[in-house]
């Protein structure tokens, strides 16, 4: 499902995000990249979304090579991939419906259509009720899980989310975790990094751990 | 309807709605486009009126030779074969003093004044139609022909129509000069306010790209922004010099009637009308093309 061959990425200007990380993940498996902040797992979950290119080594998704993608072709492969970014990346300036309906928007999705799959994700994780709140009005947690909603509503085969429990109470994280092991249970793919031990015990899943953007070998599952 | 059918519309209806939101900056910054636009656009109006108030004058080439009051029969004679002896005159017409009377009585008000004379204070003369147009050749005409016996005077009219056809095409490249400046300055204008709308709506296209949203995506919304904008500034450039050719037309009708030519304002055809609009629309749409792809290119350096 996702490969990833000798990976490297440098930015420019800085030091090395990735070194020569060589990874699979499987098609319907949930994975958790693990390590200290700045180890790369930031850097290597967005290589795997297509959010960026790697310097060096292949990332292949589906069989495709996303660096043999032109950058219109990546953006289209996106489409397919949901993603949960660390800072949201929620537009403030519209209501919770509407941020959920970018994506469709984007996809070209007729407004019947789109309207009934926004609904469905803003049940799935729990937000119809504030369909037409602004963002701003959502708690911490809330915010996180539009982001979830927002990321499912295309309703992809692979889900990535960077640090979803980040900065949350025990008991937000632990819903947000339990929401990612159902979707893994309907057989999306699931990809996400977190330095949170409870949240990791919960998840149950294999590890991928990362120390100064190069990988630690592999440990057995908990 | 087809998804891509499907983008077009929503882009189209974005723009429309980005064009509602802030109606009284819409309307501002059409109007200022309009002005650029309706500069151009009365020029040609202008000119076409010029051009049309030139053709309906006799330009063909002409000497008229005026006699003395004292010439008889004999001497309008004399001077008939000088004139057609020339090579370069075409056609010798004579007109007689009762006939030129006559003319000027139909065709101006000064009836009353001349039939309140006691004799007609008009010459016998000579319309020649000439061959050439040249400066040198029509000198010379002119000094032979005056140095005939009991010729008045000899003028040759159609001096002032060459030159106003030169006025007119001298006219027609300011016109286009005027049009292309006019033009770039609206480009830059749209794009200017283009840009503007790119930079307030940074997030939404960064946190778009992010989640699968092309360049082409990206610019849609916009392009149609400045094609609406550019569109309808054309529109009311051809309303502001409608307004104002139907203003000064009352006036420049009023003139008339002193005059042989008849004077009056020829507006633009609806083909021309539409082509103005388009050439708007075209404009507005490359000035949002250049803005927002210099301001994607700068977001999308990843």
């Amino acid at each position: 499902m996702i490969q990833f061959s000798a990976v490297t990425k440098r930015y420019p200007g800085g030091s090395d995000a990735l070194r020569g990380v060589t990874a699979e993940i499987a098609g319907g498996e949930m994975v958790a990249v693990t390590g200290h902040s700045g180890a790369g797992k930031s850097t290597l979950l967005k290589l795997a979304a297509g959010i960026e290119r790697a310097s060096g080594g292949s990332v292949v998704i589906n069989g495709q090579n996303l660096g043999a993608l032109g950058e219109a072709a990546l953006a289209v492969l996106r489409r397919r991939i949901g993603f949960v970014f660390q800072d949201h990346k929620l537009l403030y300036d519209r209501s919770c419906f509407d941020n959920v309906a970018l994506p469709l928007r984007i996809a070209g999705f007729p407004r019947s259509e789109a309207a009934r799959r926004v609904r469905a994700a803003l049940d799935k994780v729990g937000l119809l009720a504030r369909e037409k709140a602004m963002p701003m009005a959502l708690s911490g947690g809330e915010q996180q899980r539009l982001c979830i909603a927002r990321a499912i509503v295309n309703r992809p085969t692979v889900l990535i989310a960077d640090e979803p429990t980040g900065n949350l109470d025990a008991d937000y994280a632990r819903a947000i975790v339990d929401l990612f092991v159902s979707f893994h249970q309907v057989g999306v793919t699931v990809l996400l990094s977190t330095h949170d031990e409870a949240s990791l015990g919960r998840l149950g899943c294999r590890r991928i751990t990362l120390a100064n953007g190069a990988l630690v070998p592999t440990q057995a599952p908990a | 309807m087809s998804a891509w059918l499907r983008m077009h519309a929503q882009a189209f209806r974005d723009a429309m709605a980005r064009l509602a939101a802030q109606p009284w900056a819409s309307a501002v910054s059409i109007l200022v486009l309009a002005a650029a636009l309706a500069l151009p656009v009365i020029a040609a109006v202008a000119l076409r009126s010029a051009g049309a108030a030139a053709a309906g004058l006799d330009t063909d080439p002409h000497i008229n030779v005026y006699l003395a009051l004292d010439a008889t029969d004999e001497d309008v004679k004399r001077v008939e074969r000088a004139l057609r002896s020339r090579p370069d005159a075409l056609a010798v017409k004579f007109v007689p003093r009762a006939q030129a009377l006559q003319e000027l009585k139909a065709t101006t008000h000064l009836a009353e004044i001349l039939s309140a004379l006691d004799r007609n204070p008009l010459p016998d003369a000579f319309t020649v139609r000439v061959r050439t147009t040249e400066a040198d050749r029509v000198a010379a005409m002119r000094s032979e022909w005056s140095r005939l016996p009991k010729v008045d005077q000899v003028t040759a009219d159609f001096e002032w129509s060459g030159r106003l056809a030169r006025w007119v095409r001298f006219g027609d490249r300011v016109l286009w000069v005027l049009a292309g400046v006019l033009g770039i300055a609206v480009a830059f204008i749209v794009g200017h306010l283009i840009r503007l709308q790119v930079l307030t709506r940074r997030e939404e296209i960064e946190v778009s790209q992010l989640i699968g949203a092309t360049a082409a995506d990206v610019r849609r919304p916009f392009l149609y922004h400045g094609l609406l904008q550019g569109g309808l500034a054309g529109g009311a450039a051809i309303g502001l010099a409608a307004l104002l050719a139907g203003w000064t037309s009352a006036e420049l009708s009023a003139l008339t009637p002193g005059y042989a030519s008849e004077l009056k304002v020829v507006f633009l055809d609806s083909r021309e009308n539409l082509a103005t609009v388009a050439a708007a629309a075209a404009l507005g749409l490359a000035g949002a093309w250049l803005a927002v792809s210099r301001e994607i290119r700068r977001f999308s350096a990843r």
